[in-house]
């Protein structure tokens, strides 16, 4: 291989690896929430960083940082893994929620009970904007192209997200 | 500044619970994920964000280059405006019928005012009769200029003792045209045709030439015989004839009478037409057409700025066509877009 291509063939993988590294934890943690299963979530971190080496060629950084754009492939990623589970579940006429075997701490150990039941009781929508905005500690415009939604948009959907948490807390707590 | 600052401070003790649980990858997945092999570079991407954009400058690249081509090939031929001019000048110098000596006519230099040459304008012949038909076309500036030149050209043939055989003269508004029928002596026609043709831009000329000598050469024979004719009839009628002969001679004498009288008239005719040409002046009012690019590279450039304003003319002609097309696949798109929103939402809330 002429020592140009060779160069030009390394490069890249460097960038990625480098990027995957740094940006593991984030993607991990977004994708933790956003499935509520940490056995799939690290599934589908694979997948996505599987992805991104293959599309590595087509991340422009002047469009984003490689966070964001690993973000936006983990979200892709997960909601064809949610699409391809909806499919099963119809096929098979019953929801796999009901034999999957339920998972210690999904959400980072060290959460209260209450917390830890809380964010399993809001939806995958609900929980994603808190992993970005709250976890991954995004900025609210940063989060919103993720989503592909207007920043007010986001701004609301993470408060009333919050509020919700705070108030399935408090009804864990009294319980 | 903590990113939730901007959302509520009220769930400030919230978010730090769930940034210090936050999860971390297991040494298990970093392995999985460093361990990933880059796959085989594609033979060809098709980067959609970086092919239109390419593919526009190519586009206006070839665009460029194919004005440019045509304008060269079309540069090293002469621009139509000379070109008039120089068919002008071959008309003026060689008319159809006589365009045996073309290869001696010389082009005018591109954009110089064209004005015909007296020596070398076709000159009547001076031992044949021949009549001379001429028709020009002459653009001059102003009204004003319009009423001078009317003014010239007919002082002009009168001082060079021809007469005006007709006229018509309009100056509307800005605008303005006069046309006449002169009449001038053959031996000034060269004259008048190049003080003519200084009028102003001569965009039309055509002269004809028609032999007339052969047609008096025939006209004259004819007249001979009958005067012999009548000769021969009178030394008869002067014998001695029967009544009916002589009735027979004196109607022939009588029809050989009005003949010769006809034709007498007639070859009168052609000699005076041989002697007086006919020019037909028009002068019309109107701006100066466009002088001919001085040069090959000014006639290049022009000619490239011509095809690439009607490769423009075929873009916005072609988006016209095919715009309600691309904003019907662009709705199309959007729509579609807003659904997978739409069905992603939904998908997110059930899970």
């Amino acid at each position: 291989m002429p020592r140009r291509r060779r160069i030009a063939a390394v490069r890249p993988n460097a960038e990625f690896a480098e990027a995957a590294e740094r940006h593991l934890d984030d993607v991990l943690a977004f994708l933790v929430y956003l499935t509520g299963d940490r056995n799939v979530a690290e599934d589908l971190t694979a997948e996505t960083f599987a992805r991104a080496l293959e599309r590595w060629r087509r991340f422009d950084p002047r469009r984003g940082s490689a966070r964001t754009w690993l973000c936006q492939l983990a979200r892709s990623t997960a909601l064809d893994h949610f699409r391809s589970e909806e499919r099963r579940r119809r096929r098979e006429g019953r929801y796999s929620v009901d034999v999957r075997e339920p998972v210690e701490a999904p959400f980072g150990s060290g959460l209260s009970p209450e917390l830890e039941g809380a964010l399993a009781r809001l939806s995958a929508a609900e929980r994603e904007v808190i992993a970005l905005r709250v976890v991954v500690e995004l900025d609210g415009e940063t989060a919103a192209r993720v989503l592909g939604i207007s920043v007010t948009a986001c701004s609301t959907r993470l408060s009333r997200a919050l509020q919700k948490l705070e108030k399935e807390v408090s009804a864990g707590v009294a319980a | 500044m903590s990113p939730l600052e901007l959302v509520d401070d009220r769930f400030e003790k919230l978010a730090s619970e769930l940034r210090a649980a936050r999860p971390i990858a297991s040494e298990e997945l970093r392995e999985r994920v460093r361990s990933l092999t880059p796959p085989p570079p594609p033979r060809l991407e098709l980067n959609l964000r970086r092919f239109v954009p390419a593919a526009g400058l190519a586009a206006a690249a070839a665009a460029l280059t194919i004005a440019v081509v045509l304008a060269v090939v079309r540069g090293s031929n002469p621009h139509p405006v000379a070109a008039e001019k120089t068919s002008a000048s071959k008309a003026a110098l060689f008319p159809r019928g006589l365009v045996q000596s073309a290869s001696a006519a010389r082009t005018p230099v591109h954009g110089a005012p064209f004005r015909l040459d007296l020596n070398k304008a076709l000159a009547p012949s001076v031992s044949r009769l021949q009549r001379y038909d001429a028709v020009l076309r002459v653009r001059v500036a102003s009204q004003e200029e319009l009423s001078k030149q009317t003014q010239d050209a007919i002082a002009f043939t009168r001082n060079a003792g021809g007469y005006l055989a007709w006229s018509s003269y309009s100056a509307p508004g800005k605008g303005g045209n006069s046309e006449l029928v002169l009449r001038i002596p053959i031996e000034h026609v060269q004259e008048a045709i190049a003080d003519f043709t200084a009028y102003g831009d001569l965009v039309k000329q055509q002269i004809v030439l028609k032999d007339l000598q052969q047609k008096v050469d025939g006209l004259t024979a004819t007249i001979v015989r009958l005067q012999e004719d009548l000769v021969k009839i009178h030394s008869q009628l002067a014998g001695i004839l029967s009544p009916e002969q002589r009735a027979i001679l004196e109607q022939r004498l009588q029809q050989d009478k009005t003949r010769l009288a006809a034709l007498t008239s007639q070859r009168a005719s052609t000699v005076r037409r041989a002697q007086m040409a006919s020019v037909a002046l028009a002068m019309v009012v109107g701006p100066k057409p466009a002088a001919a690019p001085a040069g090959r590279f000014h006639r290049t450039i022009d000619d490239a700025a011509s095809v690439l304003l009607r490769e423009l003319e075929l873009l916005v002609y072609a988006l016209l066509v095919a715009g309600p097309l691309l904003l019907l696949g662009g709705a199309g798109v959007l729509a579609g877009r807003m659904m997978r929103r739409h069905s992603d939402r939904r998908l997110l809330e059930r899970a």
